[in-house]
């Protein structure tokens, strides 16, 4: 049986080399604009550093994926068709989408070239993933985080192209694609613009010893003194449920917390997944150095068949805290 | 939470201390300089970094055209960027009378070591906003813009790059870092063997070897080791 | 195309007897063309509708509404699969897919497209036009230019715009129930506790504004969305279709000043200001003038 394959994030080019360097198979990166769903300020890479990216990655044997996986704009499509016909110029070994309009213009503009389907398409079921297959020639889904390992077993069985799941990094609690929550505050949204709780909607305020983080006005935590503080993602903050309830303030949707799923290679592997991806686009050279390292050495002590080596990354998780998500049941 | 490749032996560990003591004691002099030589210093420090590290400030220079102010707690001296097309650095007294601040969209305050790791792109993007030792206030995206640029360096050594235009120390630098450890160690253990009174006199003379003597311009300082 | 109104599926989890009554009334008073029902939010209450289901669909049709059938927003589980390969195959009417999934099983037959699938663009517009659908209910969080785009494509291509006028923007699904883990449950022994909020769960931020609603799985937005100001302007760019989405209010009501907005009757402006009475959130447009959602914009 073929071993996973390692795809891991890149938002710069010293973050591709980092990347790279530590074994991954693939590293995934997005165009500076609004054509990808990391649209970050000061991140992600001109024409130029994905020439220089698929250099120096091929040059190693690693592919480089380019993600094209906001929802072009209605009237100015423009934008999303040049970025799709320039990584096929590029000589990428597949750029990642997922709106129906940009595939289908990628199926017939560049038919050689190699299409996934972005979790920002949230194809949760056999239907709507054979559907891509259908129509587009999509040869790997990356499956959205809704999904329990059992419920991804059963979901192969039917399905023959690959699948790639998240194995490592920050976790939406929403089906990615369909959530409006960072739009509603600040009017920016992930599918749109490419972006997720904006920086320039953020504010931290200092109230005593207390810090407050808001987003679009909203107030999205307050930490007490000394308590580790965290950017306000909105799905991540801690509000009040429930009028009157007298309950106080929680983490409603989702902890601080990062998904490591290390702990069910074997689960994964008997599920038939094909690729393990690592999040965070956003993250520095050297975050991502350390994991892409820690997993390429899970994974061949995994491979060889020798115990996965329980390796510390607990440093580098949000929060502190690590949880395998929606792969097993009791999250939900 | 330093990344952990930062946070790597021992000896380095003390090294980066060591460099960063002395780094800051220099940037304490810059303002001595008189505005117009201490820009002019400054000036030439931007272009050399420019040269260094072409597509971080490419990248700068296509900000928005925004100030931020970078404000250590532990040094007498804060710095006002100005990231776009009229990229430029200042060095401010700091909390003189808060004009800084008023002309700055985004501060960054923090321990001078902290800020020099985010400058050199040391710091974790996410964890810039874990840890409480740096405080933000002003425009995020404009601090975060920075952290993204300055992470895509393969390596930014400022301090290094900061010695370099600032005559004999280029020399002595290299020798310092090597340095630096044993000649820490020595003080420490004297630290710790000393009464009080005298410890005070200790750390007079370990300021002189991370700083500077007041009014010695960072091209003359002593030699130390070298 | 002449301007209709539409009701959306019923989110929220209402005692089946309240659910049959709420469409008795819709069938006899409401002015709405279209009727869409179904459980969409969460496989585990659509037990409790099917009862009641085959009665409500032939009481809005006797009364000369046109009857759509909605499926489920998330499907992952095998159940939410057979669900809805069930309601596709069901043959009851036309189908409103409201995931990827549906869509797939629906092509080739005439379909709707709900607000939860993502259209963003005529390309992806064309592209389902092709497939079968004849009507197209866009994403609340889509701004006027984007939607004056779509609805000219739609009139080239023969399918009807819509845009929803009122009622809680849906803005987020999970596989994980927020009702269930703010009591403390899990979702596979949630007591059914959505039952409790007929208008969703406020969710407020620490500084005690409110912000969000929560409907089990499914996070809508605390304030309400109405559009009644802009509906000549989304008239004359050619939308044709106005979903009101069901509150625990009285919509007959609602539908009514709807209804004469459309028809000239009413001001928009001056609707909205006697509708913002009648609910306990503020009326939100922020999303149609490309600013936050939460936002009205005068």
């Amino acid at each position: 049986m073929d071993n996973f394959e390692l795809i891991c994030p890149a938002g710069t080019p010293a973050a591709l080399r980092a990347a790279v360097d530590a074994g991954a198979d693939a590293v995934y990166l997005g165009f500076r604009d609004e054509t990808n769903a990391r649209n970050f300020p000061g991140l992600n890479f001109t024409r130029q550093d994905v020439a220089d990216a698929v250099d120096y990655a091929h040059a190693r044997r690693v592919e480089v994926y380019v993600a094209i996986n906001t929802y072009p704009q209605a009237g100015n499509l423009g934008p999303w068709q040049k970025a799709v016909d320039d990584a096929a110029r590029l000589k990428v070994d597949a750029v990642i989408m997922a709106d129906p309009g940009l595939l289908a213009y990628a199926a017939k503009r560049h038919p050689d070239l190699r299409l996934h389907l972005s979790v920002q398409a949230s194809a949760a079921n056999v239907e709507a993933i054979r559907l891509y297959r259908d129509a587009f020639g999509v040869r790997r889904v990356v499956l959205p985080r809704v999904l329990t390992v059992p419920d991804i077993a059963r979901l192969n069985a039917e399905i023959d192209i690959e699948t790639e799941v998240f194995v490592f990094g920050g976790l939406c609690p929403m089906a990615e694609g369909r959530c409006s929550l960072s739009s509603y505050a600040t009017g920016l949204s992930p599918n749109k613009q490419g972006v997720c709780s904006p920086a320039n909607h953020v504010r931290y305020e200092q109230r005593g010893g207390a810090l407050a983080s808001t987003l679009g006005g909203f107030t999205i935590n307050v930490f007490g003194e000394g308590e580790q503080a965290g950017y306000p993602t909105l799905c991540k903050g801690r509000f009040v449920a429930g009028a009157g309830s007298g309950e106080g303030p929680a983490y409603l949707f989702e902890e601080p917390t990062s998904l490591n799923a290390m702990d069910l290679l074997p689960e994964l592997k008997a599920a038939g997944v094909r690729a393990l991806k690592i999040e965070g686009r956003q993250r520095g050279k050297a975050y991502i150095a350390a994991v892409v390292r820690a997993y390429r050495e899970a994974l061949e002590s995994f491979a060889a068949g020798r115990p996965v080596p329980h390796i510390d990354l607990q440093a580098m998780v949000e929060g502190g805290t690590q949880t395998t998500g929606a792969y097993t049941r009791a999250w939900r | 939470m330093r990344d952990p490749d930062v946070a790597t032996s021992v000896s380095e560990e003390r090294a980066r201390r060591f460099e960063t003591g002395l780094s800051r004691a220099g940037l304490g002099l810059v303002p001595k300089l008189g505005r117009r030589a201490s820009d002019a210093l400054l000036a030439r420090l931007l272009r050399l970094l420019a040269d260094r590290h072409p597509r971080a400030f490419e990248a700068l220079r296509e900000l928005q055209d925004a100030r931020v102010l970078i404000e250590p707690v532990d040094a007498p001296v804060a710095l006002l960027m100005r990231v776009g097309p009229e990229l430029s650095l200042h060095a401010l007294p700091r909390g003189a009378d808060g004009l800084g601040e008023a002309a700055a969209d985004a501060v960054v305050r923090g321990p001078y070591a902290r800020l020099l790791d985010l400058l050199e792109g040391r710091i974790d993007g996410d964890a810039l906003f874990f840890r409480r030792e740096l405080a933000i206030s002003g425009d995020t995206a404009l601090i975060l813009a920075l952290r993204n640029t300055l992470d895509g360096e393969d390596e930014m050594d400022l301090v290094a790059d900061a010695v370099s235009i600032a005559g004999p120390l280029a020399r002595a630098l290299p020798v310092l870092r090597r340095n630096a450890g044993p000649v820490l160690d020595r003080i420490e253990a004297a630290r710790r063997l000393l009464p009080p009174p005298l410890r005070r006199g200790i750390e007079r003379v370990e300021a002189r070897i991370t700083g500077a003597l007041p009014g010695t311009l960072p091209g003359k300082l002593p030699g130390m080791g070298a | 195309m002449t301007a209709s109104l539409t009701l959306g599926p019923v989110l929220f989890n209402w005692p089946v007897d309240r659910w049959r009554d709420f469409y008795a009334r819709i069938a006899d008073e409401a002015p709405v063309d279209t009727v869409i029902v179904g459980e969409v939010v969460c496989f585990k209450r659509a037990p409790f509708f099917a009862e009641a289901m085959g009665e409500v669909i032939e009481r809005l049709s006797a009364a000369g509404k046109t009857v759509w059938l909605a499926s489920p927003i998330l499907v992952g589980s095998e159940r939410e699969r057979s669900a809805m390969r069930d309601l596709v195959n069901a043959d009851a009417g036309l189908v409103e897919a409201n995931d990827m999934g549906a869509l797939a099983l629906l092509a080739g037959r005439p379909h709707a497209v709900g607000p939860t699938i993502n259209v963003y663009n005529e390309a992806t517009l064309g592209w389902m036009a092709e497939r079968g659908a004849v009507a197209v209910s866009l994403p609340a969080e889509l701004p006027a230019a984007t939607v004056g785009v779509l609805a000219r494509a739609g009139r080239e291509l023969g399918v009807e715009t819509e845009v929803q006028v009122w009622g809680r923007a849906p803005l987020a699904i999970s596989a994980r129930c927020y009702h269930a883990r703010a009591h403390g449950l899990h979702k596979d022994g949630c007591q059914f506790v959505c039952g409790n909020d007929p208008d969703g769960m406020p969710v407020t931020t620490m500084d005690g504004q409110p912000f969000l609603t929560v409907n089990g799985t499914q996070t809508m937005s605390h304030g309400c969305l109405c559009l009644a100001a802009e509906m000549p302007e989304l008239v004359a760019m050619g939308v044709s279709r106005f979903r009101l989405s069901p509150q625990a209010m009285d919509m007959v009501r609602v539908a009514e000043a709807f209804r004469a907005v459309l028809d000239g009757r009413r001001d928009g402006a001056e609707v909205a200001a006697e509708l913002g009475g009648s609910i306990a959130a503020p009326l939100v447009n922020g999303f149609y003038h490309d600013t936050a959602g939460a936002l009205r914009v005068a």
